[in-house]
């Protein structure tokens, strides 16, 4: 298979990450739970994807909080925030991760509109809706739809003039950009583990520079005689047991990616990225590209119903991901509702040989469509072989 | 023989103090503190030495570890305040 859905989730890891949790699932017991050997080693490893995490974001260990995903670390960012009736500005690119969480706090959200690749329009429609009602400002870092890249550290800093609250969803950037939440002035920046970070699913990282809320309440092995949670982060909001061997196969991911240089991974996936964009229009197809890009690509191939011209990749061994990608908010913004469009998404191992077979691919579903399109005499006709 | 107890009411704080400890030179052991210096239930101490105390106070101190309490530990196990 041709995995190109690395914005869903990172499919392929470094085999450290894999061996890092079953050695996590042999040998680690509950972290904090205990003083035997084996929690003090689940400890350990906790403690040491904690602190090189920290490290990578330039923070302090206990600012790195885990989550079980970017969303839940989203809700703890918003539900911290945001009071019903709060006036909250975001980009217009937003995922339903923020939109639902917005919706279910009764937050009177303002959704923030400009060209996708313009850096300099972005800053500048910000400006424009920041007013003294605004009670927190949320912006992703790159739109998991387009790849296109949004000026947090300029949209933080008119939020730090002002004295907003800034939360950045880093869901398709961490491991992809630098991620600096201090420069930013974020008080909260959420994202996944099992994308860039290389790490399983069912994890997660939220960065706090603010004092979060509980979402969850339970033990925290600390003050436990204390009925409330405790303040000192990050047991704030990591009631329960963590999942350990996920967070072990964080850190070897994070281990990884720390070992490399993360400019040249970038380079490298832009220049895939440019190479299947060219490709595409080749074959006549929409494109979404601009300056301001990084390794996610949305498409449409003339005459083709996006889901069925993705199962038919599908079919061919390729894996995308069409429609809506959960940011109907984004398709609206973009204009490319109702239908969505299809997603390529990249990872420090996809291959330019990868793409140019998921060109071919594109080239045969081209072909059956012109051909069709030429007995029939109807344009924008998929064709179900 | 680690005779002093600094806690810390998490064991993440204990983790980074540990860290800092190491670097610093100081030998120490992170450890669930014994419930007569942890009246909160669940805690955690960095055990050290009394003669690395001053210095260990300021170790933690620059790493922004904040110490909740300093026990010194006596021959026969009681454990006093040491240096408040």
């Amino acid at each position: 298979m041709i995995y190109l859905d690395n914005a869903a989730t990172t499919l392929r890891k470094p085999p450290q990450v894999a061996r890092a949790m079953l050695e996590a699932m042999q040998s680690c017991a509950n972290p904090g739970r205990g003083g035997h050997q084996a929690a003090a080693r689940a400890a350990e490893t906790v403690y040491r994807t904690r602190a090189l995490a920290a490290a990578y974001f330039g923070l302090e260990p206990e600012q790195v909080c885990f989550t079980a995903n970017a969303t839940e670390g989203l809700n703890i960012a918003l539900r911290s925030l945001i009071r019903p009736g709060d006036r909250v500005v975001i980009s217009g690119l937003e995922h339903n991760a923020v939109t639902r969480t917005l919706s279910a706090l009764g937050a009177k959200t303002v959704p923030v509109r400009a060209p996708l690749f313009d850096s300099e329009a972005w800053t500048a429609a910000f400006q424009q809706a920041l007013d003294p009602e605004t009670k927190a400002v949320v912006c992703l870092h790159i739109s998991n739809v387009f790849g296109a890249v949004l000026p947090v550290e300029r949209i933080g800093g008119l939020c730090a003039a002002r004295g907003i609250p800034f939360v950045v969803d880093a869901s398709q950037s961490a491991g992809i950009l630098p991620l600096r939440p201090t420069d930013w002035n974020a008080a909260f920046t959420a994202m996944p583990g099992h994308k860039g970070l290389l790490g399983p699913q069912g994890t997660g990282l939220l960065l706090c520079r603010g004092l979060p809320e509980p979402l969850r309440f339970g033990g925290t092995g600390s003050s436990s005689r204390d009925q409330s949670m405790p303040r000192e982060l990050p047991d704030r909001v990591e009631a329960g047991t963590l999942n350990v061997p996920g967070i072990a196969g964080l850190g070897a991911g994070l281990r990884w990616l720390a070992e490399r240089d993360p400019k040249a991974l970038l380079a490298r996936e832009q220049g895939l990225l440019k190479l299947a964009a060219q490709g595409l229009n080749r074959l006549g197809a929409e494109t979404w590209t601009g300056k301001n890009q990084t390794g996610v690509l949305s498409f449409r191939l003339p005459g083709w119903d996006c889901e069925e011209a993705a199962a038919r990749f599908a079919e061919q061994g390729i894996a995308l991901r069409a429609g809506l990608h959960c940011a109907p908010l984004a398709h609206q913004s973009a204009g490319t509702l109702p239908e969505g469009t299809v997603r390529l998404s990249l990872s420090p191992f996809t291959s330019p040989r990868e793409i140019e077979a998921f060109l071919t691919a594109a080239k045969r579903l081209h072909i059956r469509t012109s051909r069709s399109q030429h007995q029939s005499g109807r344009l924008n006709r998929p064709v179900f072989p | 023989m680690f005779d002093l107890y600094m806690t810390v009411r998490s064991v993440t704080r204990g983790q980074k103090g540990s860290d800092a400890l190491g670097r610093a030179g100081i030998s120490h052991r992170l450890l669930r503190a014994p419930r007569s210096i942890a009246p909160g239930g669940c805690a955690y101490a960095l055990a050290l030495s009394r003669r690395d105390g001053t210095g260990a106070v300021g170790v933690l101190d620059r790493a922004g570890v904040t110490v909740e309490e300093r026990w010194l530990r006596e021959p026969g196990g009681a454990f006093r305040r040491w240096g408040q």
